[in-house]
């Protein structure tokens, strides 16, 4: 009944991106198509880790961890649409595509912003973060990996069905705003509550920049969850990126014994442009708190790497190392290599 | 176990020596990228420069004028040419990365409207000018050519032309979808020699020859006028680009990342000085007054 409900789903967003196709390929000639893949080989340094033992018979593989198809027209001079599909890896091993992006978006319809209707990037961390990082070939942010590391659900998503404000007040302030569902871009609303996201994103100096975000939604009559989350970026160097995330995601359905707990983390990164257009190299470190009440669940990721171009930026050579390790005694570290291929085009 | 650690340390020491050696290789030359417009010039100057100063290596790249802009933000350019301003995006982006643009003007350009030698037009009005590259006027018959439909050329959004020719000339209205969308001014001039009914736009310095000193062979370069009741001007007539006569007439700027230093303003004076300026004017451009010249001093400080 649910896929036959999301099949449905599917379809109409379908028929709707060919109607708009339709109507604007007549309109305008500026549209752009892109397509990103990230694939990678991945070879488990440890053979005793708490991973990398689960899977000793499986490890080193290649495979394709996600594909980007994206579409846009500018039908108007400040009138822009976006589809993108995207497609990762389900259980059953099928790279399988759906829907990440379709909206309009309007620029300047209020003076220095634009509007975006349809299902769209959230303000979480898809704007700001995640291009800071800027590796996301390699590692999702903190919050987007927050499940893959530590296997805990975090009321958090990198697209969604709702419609969202951002703007520049000053080359010092810019702010967004949005409302959605709340309930993920591949599943549909589920309840009558939405979700408020809004953020501010300050620049007091050049090349210093503090977000502060924030999100609330209601999960029941009864309870509601609420995630607050800070990062700040230094650019002063030329070259040279520090970036940090710090995040709480507290909500009222997180009980343990009836006694609530908050689940949290934080981020470090740095990446550098050794040689412009050509060399970089990055190391992040990430610590996961999956339930501040609990003992022994921390979990500490450090990510390190250069990013090769070897012939033209549409192809780049990402090797890059992992290194987990668990405040749980029970857990032995893992270190993980992996070759990641980028293509764009 | 061993092999495998053994494996990873020699995968980090491999990285660290391989950035560190070719960090200390990028820090010697001079990178500059940018608008279209500019990068005959300054290449032609980059050369003149180093001859002088063999030392000192210039590599000079086109792709437009947004390019060369968002390479310098990027950190991928020492200088970036641009024929138009930085737009507002550009500026708040720039501070949120820690660049502080720096601007200097090294030339000035009569925005050149070109047809093919065989077109009988002398002249157009900016007003006329506008509506055939929004696509109202589509017949060289109704401005008083032959019957023919016009031939639009122009460049990609990412060319400051483009930007200047859309808001000076099209009043800030879109392009008409039916022009061809040229990756140059070398590609419009080549498009207009072969036809007949072309129209297009591009920098003075690409109208002629330089080593001859005339109009390029095959092309035509149209008089342009304010209005109807004004006369109209060549783009080759200092005076009237100096004056202001000439209404499609811009300065060519060069950015760089805050007051620029060594080689890099050693360059820029070279640029803007008596024997840059030469170079300037034997490559079709107009020298920068002394407007121009106090604002350059200015942002030198």
């Amino acid at each position: 009944m649910k896929e036959s409900r999301m099949s449905k789903i599917i379809g109409l967003n379908l028929i709707f991106v060919l109607v708009l196709l339709g109507l604007t390929i007549t309109l305008s000639a500026q549209q752009s198509w892109k397509m990103t893949i990230y694939y990678d080989y991945t070879y488990d340094i440890t053979d005793d880790g708490y991973l990398t033992e689960a899977r000793l018979d499986n490890n080193n593989r290649f495979f394709f961890r996600r594909a980007y198809f994206q579409y846009e027209n500018k039908i108007a001079k400040n009138i822009k649409f976006r589809f993108r599909y995207d497609a990762d890896r389900k259980a059953d091993d099928k790279f399988r595509p759906f829907v990440k992006h379709l909206f309009l978006e309007w620029k300047n319809l209020i003076p220095k912003s634009k509007i975006k209707v349809g299902m769209t990037e959230t303000l979480t961390w898809s704007p700001i973060a995640e291009k800071k990082w800027g590796y996301r070939s390699v590692a999702k942010t903190l919050m987007d990996n927050y499940k893959g590391v530590t296997g805990k659900k975090i009321d958090a998503t990198s697209a969604d069905l709702g419609i969202s404000l951002s703007g520049v007040v000053s080359k010092e302030i810019r702010y967004a705003f949005m409302v959605s569902n709340g309930s993920h871009y591949s599943h549909p609303e589920k309840d009558k509550y939405k979700k408020f996201m809004g953020q501010l994103h300050l620049i007091p100096i050049a090349g210093l920049s503090l977000v502060g975000y924030a999100d609330y939604e209601k999960q029941s009559e009864d309870e509601s969850a609420l995630t607050y989350k800070a990062d700040i970026f230094l650019e002063m160097v030329e070259g040279l990126i520090f970036g940090g995330e710090w995040f709480v995601y507290d909500s009222d359905v997180n009980k343990v014994d009836d006694r609530q707990f908050n689940r949290s983390g934080f981020s470090f990164y740095g990446r550098y442009a050794a040689i412009p257009d050509k060399l970089n190299v990055f190391a992040r470190y990430d610590r996961y708190e999956p339930n501040t009440e609990a003992k022994d669940d921390e979990i500490n990721l450090i990510i390190a790497g250069v990013d090769f171009t070897p012939i033209h930026k549409s192809f780049k050579i990402q090797p890059n190392i992992w290194y987990y390790s668990y405040a749980d005694p029970e857990k032995k570290d893992d270190i993980v290599f992996n070759l990641t291929f980028y293509y764009t085009f | 176990m061993n092999f495998r650690r053994l494996l990873l340390i020699c995968l980090i020491c491999f990285g660290i020596i391989f950035a560190a050696n070719f960090t200390l290789a990028r820090q010697k030359m001079i990178q500059i990228k940018g608008s279209d417009t500019l990068v005959n010039l300054v290449q032609i100057l980059a050369e003149a420069y180093m001859e002088k100063h063999p030392e000192t290596p210039i590599a000079v790249l086109g792709g437009g004028s947004g390019t060369g802009i968002a390479a310098l933000i990027n950190g991928t350019c020492d200088i970036a040419n641009h024929s138009r301003p930085l737009k507002d995006k550009e500026i708040n982006l720039a501070w949120e990365k820690g660049i502080k643009p720096r601007r200097f003007i090294i030339a000035v350009d009569g925005v050149s409207i070109i047809v093919n030698e065989s077109n009988p037009i002398e002249k157009l009005g900016i007003d006329q000018l506008g509506a055939i590259y929004r696509g109202e006027i589509k017949s060289w018959k109704e401005v008083g050519g032959p019957d023919k439909q016009i031939s639009l050329y122009g460049r990609q959004s990412n060319s400051g032309t483009y930007v200047f020719f859309q808001e000076h000339v099209l009043g800030k209205q879109n392009y008409s979808p039916d022009m061809m969308r040229m990756n140059g001014n070398a590609q419009i001039v080549e498009g207009i020699i072969q036809d007949e009914s072309g129209i297009g736009y591009v920098g003075v310095g690409y109208v002629t020859d330089s080593k001859k000193g005339k109009v390029r062979k095959g092309i035509k370069v149209l008089k342009v006028s304010k209005d109807a009741n004004s006369p109209a001007y060549s783009p080759l007539d200092k005076a009237a680009v100096d004056s202001g006569k000439y209404p499609i007439a811009r300065p060519l700027f060069q950015s760089t990342n805050g007051k620029p230093k060594d080689v890099i303003l050693d360059f820029i004076k070279f640029e803007t000085g008596p024997d840059g300026q030469k170079i300037v004017e034997r490559e079709g451009f107009f020298t920068i007054g002394s407007v121009h010249k106090a604002q350059n001093e200015k942002n030198l400080k």
